[in-house]
Formats: structure tokens, C-alpha cells, sequence
């Protein structure tokens, strides 16, 4: 569901979908031409309620058989009952087919149907989540079929149309629900889709279940074998006894649970094929009756990959989604209805490529799973050591089960609500077990027997998570509304430059960085950026201050910069080594270590730099150049802007920020020194590193900004120390404290005081990052707490 | 132990005290009227009293236990606003803790029966897209329901996202 859903609305009747019953004359779009279904929809229609009514009274007369004597007598009555029936059920046919209307044309859909009480259903193009062409066996028989239009939560069947008709239309509806401005008539020379799998030349296929394997893998499936091996001991048991008839009453009903799980597991699923259309994923499935279901990709809440014990050996898994609104059918793919099967079966190659494409960027070996404590067999003692969990920045995973394996993945953008729970018997063992709540599906993913503090750092850190993620996806659809004008001019910039989009090298709050060549790099600001280009060029002017002067580490450089397409952009020279962040994750101690020492050493270097105003001074951003007289004013000018958006925040979340707050300016009104360059945000990531003579050495530091300032020194050290701490690697932690220990040796040790100070200086300049961050938040309320 | 089910930084609210003599009242009565019926026609239909008498004694004992519980459960109820989220508490023997972000909030419903009626109480349900999320806050004063009701409806606006 797109756009904001305002809560207390207590019925879920959309009201985009206007479905108001209207007296006849209102109906009547005089100018407009309206169609009414295929002709022989009534036929169609009337023999289905046959087929339907010769199967119950099949049913009946079969299982009843032994009990009624007088069959002759029954069948003799029923026949012109029948016939009544089949003809009622035609004459219901026609008159539905005869007062259904519809149009769907450039500027709407609307579907008119009611003989008596008259219901005109119009839908917004934009709103159709999804469009489904169904046919059923008698149907396809005359080459006709249902279209499904799926729009909120109202579902509006088209039935029938001509099958060319119904795909022809769906092509168009789709294209139009995704924004396209395609017109109905270019769509009328395209070729129609195969009998057999709905799939037109433009659709490209992605997985295609083999019947061999498909049945092979349902033979060998728990569900079939159980039932199967319970119904083989009954028939041997009671022949040896040779008492077959008393276990009929318990094998018929197995068995028809039998054959309805043939029914929905291969027939349903017979030749099922997904495949990927210029309009997203399809699915067609189905021996007897074909079904063609859409699925929509922002819609997915959920992916679930199971594996039955046997599939084990022939490495194979199932996969199911949860879809947003399609579970209040049965989710279990009946042969009519939309279900939540994504792959019935697949190889783990299969299942890559689709993961890959419902969760796009998601990647499984990204994600460490951590098991659950040993103390868990006492309670699983059937399957404790399957209990994993793991998340990385945009899913979140949990695996259970021996019997079945199950595996199941939630973005954290989908995350409705997340609860703890733990038992009596938990309790003692120190266990709980978190579920994250997703929408109604096969989805259900919960973290079992964790350890309890684990586990409620999991539940809260997942709420963090799916905030963040929040915003985020609300950002990227508040970007992807911008007109595609923009979007063009992005492309067309990044072309000019032969450039694009997998050379991306890194993007901030502020900027994007594209890799041009070995030495330069594009950087492209983010429009909705405050005064870029004043930024930018009061960037260009500091940098160019400083050409031709060494301090012994590589300094950024603005080689050209503008406006084009509607994008401010910069060429930077680009550095010659890596980024020192990346390198970390990767290093070993004995190479970190050194390598930090020289990233303690170039910081030490950028106070040489020169600034281009004395004495205490903002550099960059608005107004800057802008002088202060003192330390302490010049940082609580900087502190201002973050502080009016988490003002009310830290209130809440730090007790006592009152008295912090004052005893960071009581702290700094005592620290006297010369003012010197102060870049304002050293940390690894806009560190560079590249091999030296005796091993790698961090050779650049970039990304001067609004941060820089004229200003203590020591701001620049204290910041490479503590912003160590939030590197991704293991040891983070353990480096920064030893680094620390470096830094108060090599300057004494009341540095290790103006440290703490700056801890609180640096918590409060960050802590805005509680609406994008929580990560670097959760750091700040650290430093602001100690 | 306490604090794997506290909120981070802040108290929990409680439930009303009426809560807590609401149940106590319905142990009182739902029990015994539950076990008097079969009692009554064990003893009327067969004579034998002591059955009658038995059953008496497991209602009794069933009676004591649910009034030891009833105000430790009381006591264990608790649901704090926090910026982003709600968080809500409970249970004795099987611990919850509950957390719903108010950007997912799709409804507020507040519900009074007529027993909670009499007691002057009121209950709020939170609902999201998750049907097991199963946010929900009984025995509370009927203007702190609403108070509540109006506030998370206030906050999920501000917070809405979509699915």
C-alpha cells in the first residue's frame, strides 16, 4: 500500500475505491462506449454451476450408496431437477452477463454490474496493486478468461474475455498502474501469450518447475509421506487383523486429504513458471485451470524458505512470500486464487534468483547468524542447534527447525511490531524468545530461545532498525516522485562524464561520489542539500589555499565544479589509496595497529594547515567566514543547529542533560589555546589508506565540510579516537581505547581530560542522528551519559 | 531480571486499582457459579454429596490461587509513550513485552464492557497490519483511555509510513 495510512479508520473500505451503488440513469455515461464480457461467458458460467452440482451430488450418491436402497427411484427425480437447475443457473449467467459493463480506456476503468441494484466500480489506474488472469478449465476450453483487478483491499473480477483481450488488457493496466503513460490502442498489435504458460514474448523466464521434478519433490515432501505412511499401516494392520472395512472410516477422509493435496500441490502448481515481464514479476501455474498472478514487489513483507527433511538430499527448497492483502484468500494457492507460493520448488541457485529479486540487494552470506545458547536443548531438545538468528542493515533472519527447515526474512521496513516473551520454564534457563511481527501470511518469524539479554537487545535495536528503514524507503519514494526530469539529468551528468551508477564509491547526508577515472572522482550533490554550491565553493576556495603545501598526507582538491541538468556536481581529485574504513573490517590486528598509529599521526598533521581567517572562526556553510571571540562561543554556535532538532530528544533520553550541557561549557571556558585547523569529522571512513614501504599507512584525509572549523586542535585528535568506536569491525572497541593510551603518551595526561570533554562536545554535535543513525545516536547518548 | 522487561529510561505507567477489584470480583464469582452447576447435579443426580463436596474443594482451591494472582498480574501490567513507539508489559508466569511503533499503527480502538462499565473502566487495543501484534491495554480510567486513544492517534499520523 503506498502513501500514509491515517490510523482510525475503522473500516476498511478503501475510499479510493468508490463503489457506489448508483441509480440506473446516473449510470449511464452517455459519450462513452462500454463493452459488455464475452458472449459466452453465460454458457460458461452455467456449466461450470453443472459440473459443480454433478460433483456434490456424485459425492453423495457415492458415499451414500450403501445405505439407500431406492437409487433407482432417486436418480429418476433428480435428472429434471438438474435440469431446472442448469437452467436457472444459465439464466442467472446471461442476466449477469447482460448487465455487465465496463470500459477501460486512456483516461479510466470502471466495471458496471447489478441487474437490479446497480454498482459502477471505478478504479484509479494508479491504485491497481495487481492484475491476475485466471482460467479456468472450462473457460480455457473456449479460449476464455477471468481478469483479476486487485486494488487495496476490493477485488473486481472481469469475466470472461477473449484470452488475447485479457492479456492484451492487463499489459495495458499494469503499464498504467506503474505510471506509464502508455495508450490502449499501441497496445492492440501486440502478439498474444502462449496457451499453455501465458507468457508473452517480452516476458523473460526466471524458473521453470520440471513436472519430474516437481513431483518428485512433492512424493518426497513430509506432508504427502505422513498421511501416506499413516494410511499403509492402516490397510496392512487391519488386513492382517482382516478387518478392512472398520478402518474405511478412518481412510476415506485421509484419503481425500490426500488427493486434495495432489490437487493444490500438482495440479495447482503444474508447469509453474515465474518469469520477469517489463512489468515485474509473473507467476503462471496451474494443469487443468491456468492461472497468471502478478506479483508486486513493494508489497512483499515477508520471504519464508522452507525445507523438508528428504528435499535435504536433493538440495532443495520452497519458497513462500507474504503479500501484502493476499492472505485473506487462502494463502495456500487454491487453483483460483492469488496465493503466497513464490517457487514450489527450487534449487538454491533458483532460490538466489528470486530472493534476488523480490528483496533486491539482499544478500544471505552477508548475514551472520548467531545460534541460540546451548541451554536451549532442555527446552528444543528436537531441534535446538537449527535455532539461528541474524540481521544486517536492511533484514532481519531467523532459522528454525530440524523436521522442516525453516528460514524466514523480514526487511526491517516491514517490521509491524516486535514483542518478548518468556516463560516460566525460560525463566530459569535465562531464555526468551522475540517475534517480529509482520503482516497476515506464511511469514512468521521468531527468534527462539535466545538469551534474555540478547534477546530484548535484539527487540530494541530491531525497533531502531525499522525506523531507520521507515524513513528511508519514505525518503526513497519522496525522491523516486521527483520528476523524472531530474532523475534524466542525474544520468545524463553521470554519462557526460563517463561515469554511472556502478561506480558509486561512497554517498553521504550531503553527496554522492562517482568514480570518473584513477584520478578523479565525480561528486554530485544531493538536491535537496541546503546552499550546495555556496558550500562547495567555499570548499574549492580552502582546498586551493592549500595547494602546494605539504604536510605529508594527501589533501582533497577541486579540480571543476557547476550546475548541470539541474544537478550541482563537483570533479574532485581523486586519492590514491582506499578507504581506511573498509580496510579495517578486514585487518588483522598486528596490520591495525601500525596502520592507526599513522592515522593518529595524520590528524596530528591537518593543525599545520592554514586557515583563511584568524583566531576562532566557523569555515564553512552559511555566513561563514564568521570569527568568535572564544572557544566556548564558536561551539556553542556550532552546537545550535543539531541541538534544535534533538532538543526535546535528549531531554527525554539522557536524565540530567541540563547539567551535562552546562558542564561542557564550564569545561571549555577553562581551556585556553591558539586556534588551529580543525577538520571537525576525522574518522576512517574519510581516512584513505595505501601501501607504504614497512606496510599500509593512512596517506589521506577528505571530506572537509560545514564541520571545519577553526578551533582546538585536539577537537581533530580526540575525534579520530573516539569515532574509532563506531567502525563495524569486532575490535573497534579495544582499538580505540588502545589508541587512546597512544595519544595520552605521546601528550600527557590531561589530554585525557579535553577528551572527555570533547566526547560530550562531539555527542551533542551528532545527536540529530536519532532521525537517520540510530548507531552513531545510541554513541552520542553514550558519550553524553559517561 | 526486572530489567529484561522494563522500558529503556523511562517508568511504566500502571493500571487502575478498580482493575485489580474487577478481577478479583470475577474470581469470586465466575469460579464457584462454574463449579456449583456441575456440583449440584452431581449431588442431586447420584446422592453421593461428597463428590459435590469435592468439586467444591478444587473450586475453592482454584479460587485462593487466582486471588494470589490476580494482583500480582495487576501489578505486572505497565505501557509507557515513547517517541516512536509503544511500549506495553505484562503477565506473571508468561512475561511479555510488546513494542509498537506508532508509524504502524493502522487503528485505536477503545472498548468498555458492561461489567468494566459498572467499575468505570475502559480499554485500549492498538492494531497494526500484524494480527499478532495484540497490543492491548485493560483497565484503564476511561479518560486515560481517551487520552491515550487521542494521543497514539495524534502520534500515528505524525508517524505514518506506508506498508
Amino acid at each position: 500500500m503506498t502513501g500514509p495510512q491515517p490510523p482510525q479508520r475503522t473500516s476498511p473500505a478503501d475510499p479510493e475505491v468508490s463503489t457506489t451503488p448508483e441509480p440506473p440513469a446516473a449510470t449511464a455515461a452517455p459519450l462513452k462506449q462500454t463493452e459488455r464480457p464475452h458472449p459466452l461467458t453465460p454458457f460458461v458460467r452455467g456449466w461450470l454451476v453443472f459440473v459443480a452440482i454433478a460433483i456434490g451430488w456424485g459425492r453423495e450418491l457415492i458415499t451414500g450408496a450403501s445405505e439407500n436402497q431406492f437409487e433407482g427411484r432417486g436418480l429418476t427425480w433428480i435428472l429434471p431437477v438438474l435440469g431446472i437447475v442448469v437452467v436457472l443457473a444459465a439464466v442467472t449467467g446471461f442476466v449477469a452477463w447482460y448487465f455487465t459493463r465496463f470500459v477501460i480506456d486512456d483516461e479510466e476503468l470502471r466495471v458496471e454490474t447489478g441487474a437490479i441494484f446497480k454498482k459502477s466500480t471505478k478504479i484509479p489506474f494508479e491504485r491497481l496493486q495487481s492484475v491476475d488472469i485466471i482460467q479456468p478449465l472450462a473457460a480455457r476450453m473456449f479460449g476464455l478468461a477471468e481478469l483479476r483487478l486487485d486494488a487495496g483491499n476490493s477485488t473486481t473480477k472481469l469475466r470472461y474475455l477473449s484470452r488475447a483481450k485479457a492479456s492484451r488488457l492487463r499489459d495495458y493496466l499494469l503499464a498504467r498502474a506503474h505510471g506509464q503513460q502508455a495508450s490502449i490502442r499501441d497496445l492492440d498489435q501486440q502478439s498474444a501469450a502462449s496457451v499453455f504458460t501465458d507468457l508473452g514474448e517480452s516476458d523473460q523466464r526466471l524458473v521453470q518447475v520440471t513436472p519430474q521434478r516437481l513431483i518428485v519433490s512433492f512424493l518426497l515432501s513430509t506432508e504427502w509421506l505422513i498421511p501416506a505412511a499413516i494410511s499403509i499401516i492402516i490397510v496392512v494392520v487391519t488386513a492382517s487383523l482382516g478387518v478392512v472395512p472398520l478402518a474405511l472410516g478412518g481412510l476415506i477422509p485421509l484419503v481425500i486429504g490426500m488427493l486434495s493435496l495432489i490437487w493444490r500441490r500438482v495440479i495447482g502448481m503444474f508447469n509453474f513458471t515465474l518469469a520477469e515481464s517489463p512489468r515485474g514479476l509473473r507467476i503462471t501455474r496451474g494443469l487443468t485451470n491456468l492461472t497468471s498472478q502478478s506479483v508486486p514487489i513493494n508489497r512483499v513483507q515477508g520471504v519464508k524458505t522452507s525445507q523438508p527433511l528428504l528435499w535435504r538430499l536433493l538440495g532443495w527448497y520452497r519458497v513462500d512470500i507474504d503479500i501484502l492483502g493476499y492472505a485473506h484468500g487462502d494463502g495456500e494457492g487454491n487453483e483460483s486464487t492469488a496465493s503466497s507460493v513464490l517457487l514450489p520448488v527450487a534449487d538454491p541457485d533458483e532460490v538466489e534468483l528470486a530472493l534476488g529479486r523480490v528483496l533486491p540487494g539482499f544478500d544471505l552470506d552477508s548475514i551472520e547468524l548467531s545460534p541460540s545458547p546451548n541451554r536451549a536443548r532442555w527446552l528444543r531438545w528436537f531441534d535446538f542447534w537449527t535455532l539461528r538468528y541474524g540481521w544486517n542493515d536492511r533484514t532481519l533472519i531467523t532459522e528454525q527447525g530440524w523436521f522442516t527447515h525453516e528460514r524466514e526474512i523480514v526487511p526491517h521496513a516491514k517490521t509491524q511490531s516486535v514483542r518478548v516473551q518468556q516463560g516460566p520454564l525460560q525463566r530459569l534457563l535465562r531464555l526468551a524468545d522475540v517475534h517480529i511481527h509482520t503482516p497476515r501470511g506464511p511469514v512468521n518469524a521468531v527468534a527462539h530461545q535466545l538469551d534474555e539479554h540478547a534477546a530484548r537487545e535484539l527487540a530494541l535495536s530491531q525497533l531502531d532498525r525499522a525506523r531507520v528503514a521507515r524513513v528511508a524507503e519514505r525518503e526513497r519514494r519522496s525522491v523516486a516522485a521527483v520528476p523524472n526530469d531530474d532523475r534524466e539529468g542525474e544520468a545524463r551528468l553521470l554519462t557526460a562524464f563517463g561515469t554511472g551508477r556502478d561506480q558509486l564509491l561512497g554517498s553521504g547526508g550531503e553527496s554522492e561520489v562517482f568514480a570518473i577515472d584513477h584520478d578523479r572522482v565525480l561528486r554530485l550533490y544531493r538536491s535537496r542539500h541546503e546552499a550546495p554550491q555556496g558550500t562547495s565553493a567555499q570548499l574549492r576556495t580552502l582546498y586551493d589555499s592549500w595547494r602546494g603545501i605539504d604536510i605529508g598526507i594527501e589533501l582533497p582538491l577541486i579540480i571543476d565544479g557547476g550546475e548541470r541538468d539541474g544537478c550541482i556536481y563537483t570533479v574532485d581529485r581523486r586519492f590514491s589509496g582506499r578507504s581506511f574504513s573498509s580496510w579495517l573490517q578486514h585487518a588483522d590486528v598486528a596490520q591495525r595497529r601500525p596502520a592507526l598509529v599513522s592515522f593518529l599521526d595524520a590528524t596530528e598533521q591537518l593543525q599545520r594547515l592554514p586557515s583563511p581567517v584568524p583566531g576562532f572562526a566557523r569555515l564553512i556553510g552559511e555566513g561563514a567566514p564568521q570569527q568568535f571571540g572564544t572557544l566556548s562561543e564558536l561551539l556553542a554556535t556550532m552546537l545550535e543547529g543539531p541541538l534544535q532538532t534533538s532538543r526535546t530528544r535528549l531531554e527525554h533520553d539522557v536524565p540530567g542533560i541540563v547539567a551535562v550541557w552546562n558542564r561542557l561549557h564550564g569545561d571549555l571556558a577553562e581551556r585556553s589555546i591558539t586556534p588551529a585547523l580543525v577538520h571537525g569529522d576525522v574518522c576512517p571512513p574519510n581516512a584513505y589508506i595505501s601501501q607504504g614501504p614497512l606496510g599500509p599507512v593512512v596517506t589521506g584525509i577528505g571530506d572537509f565540510s560545514p564541520h571545519t572549523i577553526n578551533a582546538d586542535p585536539l577537537l581533530d585528535l580526540a575525534g579520530a579516537l573516539i569515532f574509532l568506536e563506531l567502525e563495524p569491525y569486532a575490535d573497534a572497541d579495544a582499538d580505540a581505547g588502545w589508541l587512546e593510551a597512544v595519544a595520552v603518551e605521546r601528550h600527557g595526561r590531561e589530554i585525557a581530560r579535553w577528551i572527555d570533554v570533547y566526547r560530550r562536545y562531539y555527542g551533542f554535535y551528532f545527536s540529530n542522528a536519532y532521525a537517520f543513525d540510530p548507531i552513531l545516536y545510541a554513541w552520542c547518548l553514550r558519550q553524553l551519559s559517561r | 531480571m526486572e530489567e529484561l522487561f522494563a522500558p529503556p529510561a523511562y517508568e511504566w505507567r500502571r493500571l487502575s486499582p478498580k482493575y485489580r477489584s474487577m478481577r478479583i470480583l470475577t474470581s469470586l464469582i465466575v469460579t464457584p457459579v462454574l463449579f456449583t452447576i456441575p456440583a449440584l447435579i452431581v449431588g442431586v443426580a447420584s446422592g453421593e454429596w461428597w463428590v459435590a463436596g469435592l468439586i467444591w474443594a478444587v473450586a475453592a482451591v482454584i479460587v485462593i490461587i487466582r486471588l494470589v494472582f490476580v494482583p500480582r498480574n495487576w501489578r505486572s501490567w505497565g505501557y509507557v509513550e515513547r517517541e516512536d513507539d509503544l511500549y506495553i508489559t505484562h503477565g506473571v508466569m508468561f512475561r511479555n513485552l510488546i513494542a509498537v511503533p506508532y508509524g504502524r499503527m493502522q487503528l485505536v480502538e477503545v472498548e468498555s464492557g458492561p461489567l468494566e462499565r459498572a467499575y468505570g473502566l475502559a480499554s485500549v487495543t492498538l492494531k497494526t497490519a500484524s494480527p499478532e501484534t495484540g497490543a492491548r491495554i485493560p483497565g484503564l480510567t476511561p479518560e486515560e483511555a481517551t487520552r491515550l486513544r487521542d494521543r497514539l492517534t495524534e502520534l500515528g499520523e505524525a508517524h505514518a509510513s506506508g506498508l
